[in-house]
């Protein structure tokens, strides 16, 4: 599969030759070798875990190898902690992140050069940043004006911008990490074409990326990773899809136990149409009672904003949602807990918890009245109430009124959809439910999510894993492109099919 | 469900006392303030003197148990002194009308309601911060007392029930009582009602509080109507004891109530907090107040010395804070 690449070492950018590096308890990466040459575009595929963030991180110096070498530029990095990214940076390593950067209330001039602003004698040269502004812009192909606030550009000029501050630095490797998860498909094209101007001007591009079609168009080839290992790389143009979803999934069989065939239930949720503009589309599906039904689809294919937007936690632009054959689209979301649906977030320190109470107070907090007598609290209801849901979720906590910050993520999580099988939700809509757990945890709540549909509560359940989505899932719908593309239904959901109907 | 689990304790360990760290703290420090003032100053432990602390507690006490829950919600309110001032001023007007004592104030109280949930609305509804919403207030109602009185005090006929609420009760002074009352009050709601745990949860994470169902804004708004009540109510106890509305009543109260709730432990961030804290920081700052006016000290240096206590007593809560967080959490 390792298709030969003899490489002139004049032309090399980036090596990383026979790298290791354990974290406690995984081997993020096993004997790893990579090269990138000037000028390439090159995408980096594998799922969840499978060791691409550790591969950036060791090119950018964020990371330490347990063993093996990274050159940048025919140059060994040798430092260790902050010193090493100090120096692969100047040794022209640059990488975006999905998560951006920018100072929404400076201008694009100003965050530009953030930090590092010209200036003569102590005063900011403002003519000076602009007009350097204004050639790197260019350089990207970009016509903004580098005076404008941040806070007036689209998502996808942002992203601009962040590859152009990049640029000021005179790269050699740029690295994207998802740089259109938060586009949408109208913006993607600006952003290869600036990818594009990078290449042009020798600089070597790290894509991560899951989007194949994306990816054939702005990559000669993919490095495929599985398990902390290079799986392969491929030339893009003789691959198909089929050969690249193989590498990124091996065959190691599947262990879990996959989910029976569905029953078929009465529809307690329908949606009819639904569009959130930009990411959503006219959407249409039933849930039926009794299911857990997967969203699956890739990062920013808009599932969050599905699952936001069944909750009402914000508007829709047109269609229908109805409970039973009761219409409350535009119902606020206290009135859809009333009436029995509760949501997970898929951040859970940020939405999810409220660290400093305990699990009983985290768990009733969605309905005190039941464990209130004439208003008042019952200290014993609550614990009745909250160590039932303990025995019933298999919480482990030490005690019933620990603060929920010192659980372990899967603990905390349980808790979290407890909260909703205490306040006795009959649908619920779990985002990222696995997100940050170990893998025991994963499985109980797995088991957790299956006793809840068999005992004849309706669940979505969101993923980016899709290997997980056959364990738990009735029936997995795939989102892209802001509408449903497929169904499966259980049995016999395979991942690969999966996996190749999101990319 | 196979999953098997350590059942968990039903109750905390048994404890005389659920006091933490930092009210353990607050209690030595109230213990040599007590008998370092006792010792070394004539008239401190006088009965006198005791009437006059818990006087002067009260005044500070009664609006700091709804600062209390505001400061937990993770918001603030620095419009008390005014408020105080302005339903003063209001009360004293009523009276001098000859308006019926009872409906006067009642009247007093319906204003300063009104007016803190117009604050908690701005706040709720039109995200502006609660600091901006109440320094508005502050500004608007001292302005509004001095105005409408041209800075002088507002007399009325005397009355029986005020004389009441000035006087003690069984040797107590009655606005001693009240403060006490409303302590046990505040206390039990904070903890054992539905809306003192969401004022909790709204201020640990309101996010996940708005995602449980609970409907935040309206905590949000409720708070600010609570402290608008207790500031009245305070109006109408120290226009009791004056005798008189006087628009510029209560200069500064606010700063001595956010500085007993902070000292108390109630975390500025939000989410933590407890009104025993609170109690034990009013006293901590009525003790320095009457311990060094009693020394004779210059009342200017004074302000120097509650000033350094202030800072003093906060900075040991976070050092308190940032240890138990690292046992805690294990950061």
């Amino acid at each position: 599969m390792q298709t030969a690449r003899q490489q002139d070492p004049q032309t090399l950018v980036a090596a990383v030759r026979g790298a290791t590096k354990h974290y406690p308890g995984v081997l993020a990466l096993d004997d790893v070798d990579f090269e990138i040459r000037r000028g390439e575009v090159r995408a980096l595929l594998g799922k969840n875990g499978a060791g691409k963030s550790t591969l950036i991180r060791l090119l950018t110096g964020a990371t330490l190898p347990d063993s093996g070498e990274v050159t940048i530029d025919g140059a060994a990095l040798t430092g260790s902690g902050t010193q090493r990214t100090v120096e692969a940076a100047r040794l022209g390593v640059s990488a975006v992140y999905q998560e951006l950067s920018l100072i929404v209330g400076m201008s694009i001039a100003e965050n530009l050069f953030l930090g590092r602003w010209p200036s003569s004698m102590g005063v900011l040269s403002h003519g000076d940043m602009e007009h350097q502004a204004r050639e790197t812009l260019a350089r990207l192909g970009l016509k903004l004006d580098p005076r404008r606030r941040v806070a007036t550009l689209s998502p996808a000029e942002r992203q601009l911008v962040e590859i152009a501050r990049v640029m000021i630095g005179e790269p050699k490797l740029v690295i994207l990490d998802e740089p259109t998860s938060s586009l949408a498909a109208a913006e993607v094209e600006l952003l290869f074409n600036a990818v594009r101007s990078l290449a042009a001007a020798g600089i070597a591009v790290i894509y991560v990326s899951h989007r194949m079609s994306e990816i054939r168009q702005i990559a000669e080839a993919a490095t495929v990773m599985r398990d902390g290992k290079v799986a392969g790389t491929v030339e893009l143009a003789g691959a198909d899809t089929a050969e690249i979803i193989r590498l990124m999934l091996g065959r190691s069989g599947q262990e879990d136990r996959l989910v029976g065939a569905a029953r078929g239930g009465a529809t307690v949720l329908s949606v009819r149409d639904l569009a959130v503009p930009p990411k959503l589309a006219g959407v249409s599906f039933d849930l039926k009672c009794g299911e857990v039904l997967g969203f699956a689809g890739l990062l920013g294919s808009g599932r969050t904003e599905l699952l936001r937007a069944i909750g009402g936690l914000d508007g829709v632009r047109a269609g229908t949602v109805l409970l039973g054959d009761k219409d409350i689209t535009r119902g606020s979301y206290g009135e859809r807990v009333k009436s029995g649906i509760g949501m997970t977030p898929e951040s859970r320190k940020e939405d999810g918890i409220m660290p400093l109470l305990g699990v009983n107070e985290n768990t009733v907090a969605t309905d005190f009245s039941k464990v209130a007598v004439n208003g008042v609290i019952s200290a014993s209801r609550m614990a009745e109430a909250a160590g039932d849901i303990i025995r019933r979720i298999g919480i482990k906590t030490a005690r019933i009124d620990t603060p929920v910050g010192t659980l372990s993520g899967g603990n905390q999580q349980k808790v979290v959809i407890g909260r909703w099988v205490y306040a006795g939700s009959r649908i619920l809509l779990l985002d990222e439910p696995t997100r940050g757990v170990d893998v025991e945890a994963k499985s109980q709540i797995y088991a957790i999510i299956r006793q809840l549909a068999a005992e004849g509560k309706s669940i979505i359940f969101v993923s980016s894993e899709i290997e997980e989505l056959p364990k738990v899932c009735d029936r997995v719908l795939v989102l892209k492109d802001g509408n449903f593309v497929q169904e499966f239904s259980a049995p016999g959901i395979e991942t690969d099919a999966l996996m190749a109907a999101c990319l | 469900m196979s999953v098997t689990t350590t059942t968990p304790d039903r109750r905390r360990g048994f404890r005389l006392f659920a006091l933490d760290m930092n009210e353990i703290g607050l209690i030595v420090i109230l213990l040599l303030l007590y008998f370092g003032f006792g010792a070394t100053t004539n008239g401190f432990l006088s009965a006198n003197n005791h009437l006059s602390l818990l006087r002067d507690a009260a005044s500070i006490a009664i609006a700091a148990w709804a600062v209390t829950l505001i400061i937990i919600a993770g918001e603030i309110d620095v419009s008390v002194g005014p408020m105080v001032a302005f339903t003063s001023v209001c009360l004293a007007f009523m009276l001098k009308a000859d308006v019926n004592v009872a409906l006067a104030i009642l009247a007093a109280l319906a204003i300063g309601g009104a007016l803190g949930t117009f604050a908690g609305s701005l706040r709720a509804y039109f995200g502006v911060p609660s600091f901006v919403a109440t320094l508005g207030l502050w500004s608007a109602l001292r302005g509004m007392s001095f105005f409408t009185t041209n800075a002088l005090p507002v007399t009325f006929p005397d009355n029986a029930f005020l004389d009441i609420l000035a006087d003690n009760i069984f040797g107590i002074p009655t606005s001693a009582i009240v403060m006490l009352v409303l302590f046990a009050i505040f206390s039990f709601v904070s903890q054992k009602t539905a809306y003192g745990r969401s004022i909790f949860a709204v201020g640990g994470n309101a996010n996940a509080a708005e995602l449980c169902g609970i409907n935040v804004a309206r905590i949000r708004v409720l708070i600010f109507t609570t402290s608008g009540v207790m500031a009245a109510l305070a109006g109408v106890l120290l226009t009791a004891r004056l005798g008189s509305g006087n628009a510029g009543t209560a200069s500064g109260l606010e700063f001595d109530v956010i500085a007993a709730v902070v000292i108390g432990g109630t975390a500025l961030s939000g989410g933590r907090g407890s009104m025993l804290g609170t109690l034990l920081g009013v006293f901590v700052i009525t003790l320095i107040g009457n311990g060094l006016v009693l020394r004779g000290i210059n009342p200017f240096f004074q302000e120097v010395v509650r000033g350094v206590i202030i800072v003093a007593a906060v900075l040991a809560n976070i050092l308190v804070t940032r240890y138990r967080e690292r046992r805690i959490f294990g950061a």
